[in-house]
Formats: C-alpha cells, structure tokens, sequence
C-alpha cells in the first residue's frame, strides 16, 4: 500500500469506524432491550390520534405528499402509520403533491400499497405552481379523468381542498405544512390540518401548532416512533423498518466525543497560547 | 425491509442500483472522488430527466394542451398562457425585452402569493400567538410573558444599522444569545435527524440488499 493510500484511509478512520459500528449496533439491536427510542410524552401522539379518531364516518382525507427525498427516510414509518391509522378509522383517502419530489415519493408509495394488496389512495397527481398551485387547489383539485366514488364525493364536496374532512401534509420539501397554513389556512379556517415532518422542521412549525394553526404535529424522530409503535399495536400491517435505538444511541455517543474532542483541542489550543503569551511578557 | 422495492427482478435490479449507489456516494470517504462526482452526474441527470417528464406528462399536456384542443371556446385564457410557455422554451433565441415580462409574471406573482401568505398567515397570527392573551389567573401566564419577551428580544437582535441607545444596544446583544442558542438547538435536532437517516442506509445495506438484518 502506497504512503497515500494509507494517509486517506487514516484520514477516513473515524468515518469507516463509525459505520462498522452502526452496522454492528444495527444488528444486535433487536435482541438488546432496555433502550426506547420512542418518546414517553405521549401529548402529540394522541393529538394526532384525536384527530384522526374525531374524524365522521367515510371521512375525506387529502394526503398532501410533499415529502424530501433525502429526509423521507425519517419519516417513512410514522407517515405509513398514519395511513394505516386512517384507513382504520375508515376514511376515503385521496393523495396529492405540489412538489416534483413529493410527486415521487408519493408514486412509490402508491405502488408499494399495490404490491402489498392494500387499496392506494385515489391519484390527484402533481400540481404545478408551487403556492399558486395551493390556492388554485382550494378552487379545484380534481384533474380531468379521474373517476371513482372518492373522486365523485370530492366534486359533490365542491371539487376543492375545502372537500376534504381532514389534510395529512407530509411535509420536507419547499411545500412544507408552513405553506399550507399560509395559503390553505387562512382561506379555509374550518378544515383541520396534521402535519408530519422531519426534525429539521420542528422549530418551524411548532409555532404554527402553538398557535392552533395546525391540528396534531409530529415533527420529530422520537414522536415519530411513539406513534408508529401505539398505530402498530393495533394493526396487522407492518410499517416497515423503525430506526433502531441501538444504532442511534452509539450514534449519538459518537457525535458527543467529536463534540468533546472539539471543545477539548479549542481549550488546549488557548491554554497554549495564554503561555506563550506569558513566556513572551 | 423498506418495503419500495419488490422481489421480482425489476425489484431486485433496483436494489442493487440503490446499494451500490449508496457505496458509491460514501467512497468519498476514502477520497474516491470519481465514483462519487459520477454519482453525483447520475443524480443530476436523473433528476432534470425526471423533471421534463413530469412537465411534459403531469402539466403541459393535461392542463394545456388537451384542454386547448379539445374545447378551444371554452378556454380561452389558456392561450396566453401558452404563449408564455413557448415563449420560455425559446428564451434563448428570443431577445431580452420579450422575455423579460414573462420572467417577471412569473417569478412576481409567486412571490406575491408566498409574501402575502407570510404576511397574513405567519406574521399576524404568530404576533397575536406571542401576546399574553389569558387571564392573571391562567397557569400559563408566565410562559406566555416569557415567550413574548424573547421574541422581543430576539426581533431586537435584527436592528442591524439602526440608531440606537444603550439599553437597546444590550438588548439586542441578549436577543442575540438567545439567537445563537436556539439555532445550537436546532443544530441539535438536524444531528438526530441526519443521523436517523445514516442508520436507515446502514439498515437498508444490512436488510434489503445483504438480507442480515430482519
């Protein structure tokens, strides 16, 4: 092995190690109990568990899938969950995506369901427009051709956003549950929106939650877990893989060292210049 | 299982795509840049392919074209808007001054719309969130004094420039702390979150591809 060859793998080290690590933790995580990723506050999840249990009959719930492809990952279990959720509680889903992104996401989704043999929520497709987009949805979301029962309760409804008992946003892209509250909120007061999102934007909505603007939020791991674990409880579907608290936990031990480590060299680094300084005087 | 992929060979092919893909982007780890710029290519490209598509099969088509040509009468304001469509796919050949007005439409009316959305649906209600609205009596009270006076605070830290006296002065550097500590708590949040998402690959590696972890 070349001097190079053998510097970039010392370099890499501490990135390899850390991901050796996180497979091993990975794979013992299972059959190591004791550690709970999910969050004891229980608050949001029955916010959310509320709202969806508060729903009529039939309900009409609009999925506004506007996931991140990079985040989605987080979020994956918990929006699956909610879905489930619904469909126990027997509403009429319909799903919709303001973001090319979303639009994805939501595709893939739809045919996951379809392998699955579960029954995928009617396609109102993509709505080009970003927030105009939102607002012409208010008028309008219906696009030409679709057909089926939802599809005919969503036009006696009027054939707008203001048809639906209930939106999910499934938030992460620039069309967060933010945009939904400034443009769909304050033109429909009345229509309760729950918002799943991503840690990141957490300190961002939960304004909007404080404030009543939103109905039910999870917008972080921890309550993400929570929810997915009570939903799972009374389910026979599975949501698929739920972040492991093994891996997080050495994760996170990993994060606090390179923190640590950090704030260790800054102190040496100005200790050894307090006596230099010194020895200069 | 992330349950995206299925067992059939299309499936299985788009496993394989994704784990090696996902290899590829942490080769940059070890210096590898190439595979990594080359994964990098694969995205791009993938992405701007699948952004005509959309247009073409999502947008342009059911929502200009058919609805033109199957009831013209009935839609006339459709034309103007494909005339600036056309005219933004031959931006490059037309001259500036043509192009300009159907940029600015553009791009003016949807800030307008996220702009007054902010406005009304952010700034006002987020205002009216921050007063202490209950009685004396209200166990929350205190928090709600509070919160108001870190907001205050906080907005104080943004005069930048601006004239202003020494009590302002020492607000606003408060006002700035509290700025600092909630974007550290941020951060604290994105390195959860991030972190979720690394154990996912890790997960997706272990479980869909290698099939070790159930």
């Amino acid at each position: 092995m070349s001097d190079e060859s053998f510097a970039r793998l010392r370099r890499a080290a501490p990135a390899l190690v850390l991901l050796l690590a996180l497979a091993v933790a990975s794979l013992l995580s299972g059959s190591i109990g004791g550690l709970r990723l999910a969050s004891p506050d229980r608050s949001r999840v029955d916010q959310v568990r509320n709202a969806i249990g508060n729903l009529p009959d039939g309900a009409l719930v609009l999925l506004a899938f506007d996931a991140d492809l990079g985040t989605y990952a987080e979020i994956r279990a918990t929006t699956r969950s909610a879905i489930d959720d619904l469909r126990a509680h027997g509403a009429r889903l319909a799903i919709v995506s303001f973001t090319p992104e979303g639009r994805a996401i939501a595709a893939a989704e739809r045919d996951r369901m379809a392998r699955a043999g579960e029954v995928a929520p009617v396609d109102l497709g993509f709505v080009a427009g970003s927030e105009a987009g939102l607002v012409r949805g208010i008028e309008s979301i219906i696009p030409a051709g679709a057909e089926g029962d939802t599809v005919d309760a969503v036009r006696e409804g009027g054939g707008g956003i203001g048809a639906f008992d209930m939106v999910l946003i499934i938030s992460g892209s620039d069309i967060s549950a933010r945009s939904w509250v400034e443009q769909v909120g304050m033109r429909l007061p009345a229509l309760p929106m729950v918002a799943i999102a991503p840690t990141f934007l957490d300190p961002e909505l939960e304004p909007y939650l404080r404030s009543g603007q939103l109905t039910a939020l999870i917008s972080t791991l921890r309550e993400g877990v929570a929810y997915t674990e009570t939903v799972a409880a009374g389910s026979a579907s599975a949501p698929g893989p739920i972040v492991g608290s093994l891996p997080m936990l050495v994760g996170l031990l990993a994060a606090l060292g390179v923190l640590a480590e950090a704030a260790f060299r800054q102190l040496g680094r100005r200790s050894r210049s307090t006596v230099r300084r010194r020895g200069r005087r | 299982m992330n349950g995206f992929y299925g067992t059939d060979l299309a499936g299985t092919v788009a496993t394989w795509v994704a784990a090696l893909a996902t290899i590829g982007v942490w080769s940059y780890l070890v210096g590898w840049r190439r595979l990594f710029v080359l994964m990098q290519h694969l995205l791009a490209g993938l992405a701007t392919g699948y952004l005509v598509l959309l247009a073409i099969r999502e947008v342009l088509v059911p929502r200009l074209a058919v609805p033109l040509v199957e009831h013209p009468a009935d839609r006339l304001l459709l034309i103007p808007a494909l005339v600036l469509v056309l005219m933004l796919i031959a931006a490059s050949w037309l001259p500036r001054r043509a192009v300009a007005p159907v940029a600015a439409i553009l791009v003016g009316g949807l800030t307008a719309f996220a702009l007054g959305g902010a406005v009304v649906g952010t700034v006002l209600p987020q205002i009216a969130a921050a007063l202490p609205t209950t009685s004396a009596a209200s166990p929350d009270l205190l928090g709600e004094v509070i919160s108001l006076v870190i907001t205050s605070l906080v907005l104080l830290a943004f005069l930048h420039g601006a004239p202003r006296g020494r009590l302002t002065t020492r607000a606003a550097g408060v006002g700035r702390w509290l700025l600092v500590g909630g974007i550290g708590a941020w951060l604290g949040f994105l390195v959860v979150s991030r972190l979720s998402l690394l154990v996912d690959r890790v997960a997706f590696l272990l479980g869909d591809w290698l099939t070790v972890l159930k």
